[in-house]
């Protein structure tokens, strides 16, 4: 297997959570994957999975129900969508790209530039209850959401299965611990890179050698089975080709050696995200590769090199994941159709 | 992980840095935006109801070249012939329109918001072939492309934010 060496570390602090998680989860891995880490207080369980696919599909978390967390991140396009930006409920333009989901679980950088949102119960607070700018607009009506939910049946037996410890409590707290369950299910692992070198064309194979070669070296930012720095805190980057209008990094550090760092991608299913990079403005995978050089940067790759790399992007799509039905909108909930 | 917590981190959407990147909204202009080729009627809709059910489309049914001031109802009240791609939350709105296609051609469907269009014939939905925005500083918010052959097809729109849409559907040039 490709990636079993890497993930040694995280097999092990997997290992010393899951001894505190009431029953072991059934991750559905291939063999040498080891599961994303999971938060000692957010155990995993098939009841919460189940309540945070319902959630991340559920237009009630926005304002005026016309919002849901899939409705930027779709799931044909690899949990993003195909616009440069995305306005709010309101019309608020959107800063930045949506990003792709697809092993989220693992990353220790989760946003494009705000190291603070540092777990996935976090992260979610920022699209719901987010003002810079408003994207689902509940800001300040936390308990209207706890109240649209409980109106719901359904809602709070299922809140109740995935709870037992809270009696089934319906508040901000457990629908974030729910989404993010949810999210951690989100694995990609089966593309023909994952197959080995003999499932690639001669093409994505020429890609691979240039994209892990000591000149154009993409894979010492785009590392390790995620092919992203993410699951490793504080990196951030700079793409010499990329606009720089966006303060990135530096709008929460102020520090100016962060001006225009963001995270990397991952970029499994990369071919199925654009437009890229942190503002969409790259909406080919040829322009958002030339982006990471300067203009005339003589270790550019040529366009044959550019053309081979793509092809190895391309290799890397799990088209099973792009319409697994576990991860769809939910037809059904408690035995009924939804 | 205590609530607290939580929306400290929430308040991450609003740094403090004033470096946001926000668009100004822009000045429109004193004379409209022209409506694109085909949607000059958008200017002037006619009211119309939404209906809650297939079986009442056709009392909401939207002639091709005009333009709709639609009431929607809330979406709990509205049974869709197929569940929406995006279904609309609880106090969203949405509704069912009916439209009579006599012309083999590709249609735009506008909206005055960015709701959800479902186009629906036969059980099945039919897949969109183009989409975008209307231009600026104007109520025309979205436009959907669909090839429609002749034939009744079921409109249904969901997760709207207000129980009012403008509609039209609209021959492309």
């Amino acid at each position: 297997m490709r990636w079993a060496a890497p993930l040694i570390a995280a097999a092990a602090a997997v290992l010393c959570l899951a001894a505190a998680a009431p029953q072991p989860f059934d991750w559905r891995l291939p063999e040498g994957i080891a599961p994303p880490p999971v938060p000692a207080d957010n155990p995993m369980s098939a009841a919460k999975v189940e309540l945070g696919r319902r959630l991340f599909y559920d237009a009630d978390l926005s304002v005026n129900g016309t919002m849901s967390c899939a409705t930027c991140h779709e799931q044909r396009h690899a949990f993003t969508d195909t616009n440069q930006t995305r306005p709010g409920v309101h019309g608020d333009p959107g800063r930045r790209n949506i990003q792709a989901l697809a092993g989220v679980g693992y990353y220790r950088t989760i946003t494009w530039a705000d190291p603070r949102a540092a777990s996935l119960e976090q992260q979610m607070l920022i699209p719901i209850l987010g003002l810079k700018p408003v994207e689902m607009g509940m800001a300040g009506q936390e308990a209207e959401l706890a109240r649209r939910l409980a109106n719901d049946v359904c809602y709070r037996q299922m809140f109740a299965q995935a709870f037992p410890e809270t009696g089934g409590q319906i508040d901000m707290v457990a629908v974030g611990k729910a989404l993010a369950a949810f999210q951690r299910t989100l694995l990609a692992f089966d593309t023909p890179y994952d197959r080995g070198p003999a499932a690639l064309p001669a093409a994505a194979q020429y890609g691979e050698a240039l994209f892990r070669s000591a000149r154009l070296n993409c894979s010492s930012c785009h590392a390790g089975p995620h092919f992203t720095d993410a699951d490793r805190p504080g990196a951030y980057h700079r793409l010499p080709g990329a606009p720089a209008a966006d303060p990135g990094l530096a709008e929460v550090t102020g520090r100016p050696e962060d001006q225009s760092r963001f995270r990397t991608p991952g970029l499994r299913n990369v071919a199925e995200t654009g437009p890229y990079l942190h503002d969409g403005s790259a909406r080919t995978l040829e322009a958002a590769i030339q982006a990471h050089y300067a203009a005339n940067d003589p270790a550019a790759p040529t366009k044959a090199e550019t053309a081979d790399l793509v092809e190895f992007l391309k290799a890397l799509t799990d088209k099973g994941f792009l319409a697994d039905p576990r991860f769809a909108l939910p037809q059904t909930a408690c035995g009924r159709p939804l | 992980m205590r609530l607290t917590v939580l929306l400290a981190v929430a308040a991450l959407a609003a740094p403090a840095a004033a470096l946001a990147q926000e668009a100004a909204p822009a000045a429109c202009p004193a004379t409209p935006a022209a409506l694109p080729a085909g949607l000059e009627a958008w200017a002037s809709p006619a009211p119309l109801a939404a209906a809650t059910t297939a079986a009442d489309a056709g009392k909401a049914s939207l002639k091709i070249g005009q333009a709709f001031d639609a009431a929607l109802p809330g979406t709990p009240a509205v049974t869709y012939a197929l569940r929406p791609e995006k279904p609309g939350g609880s106090v969203s709105y949405g509704g069912i329109f009916a439209v009579d296609v006599t012309k083999p051609a590709t249609y735009t469907i506008a909206l005055s918001t960015g709701a959800w269009i479902d186009v629906v014939r036969d059980g099945k939905t039919l897949q969109s072939t183009a989409h975008g925005r209307g231009p600026a500083c104007t109520t025309l918010r979205k436009m959907v492309a669909f090839p429609l052959e002749p034939g009744r097809y079921l409109i249904q729109i969901a997760a709207n934010g207000e129980p009012k849409i403008g509609i039209m559907v609209a021959e492309r040039p």
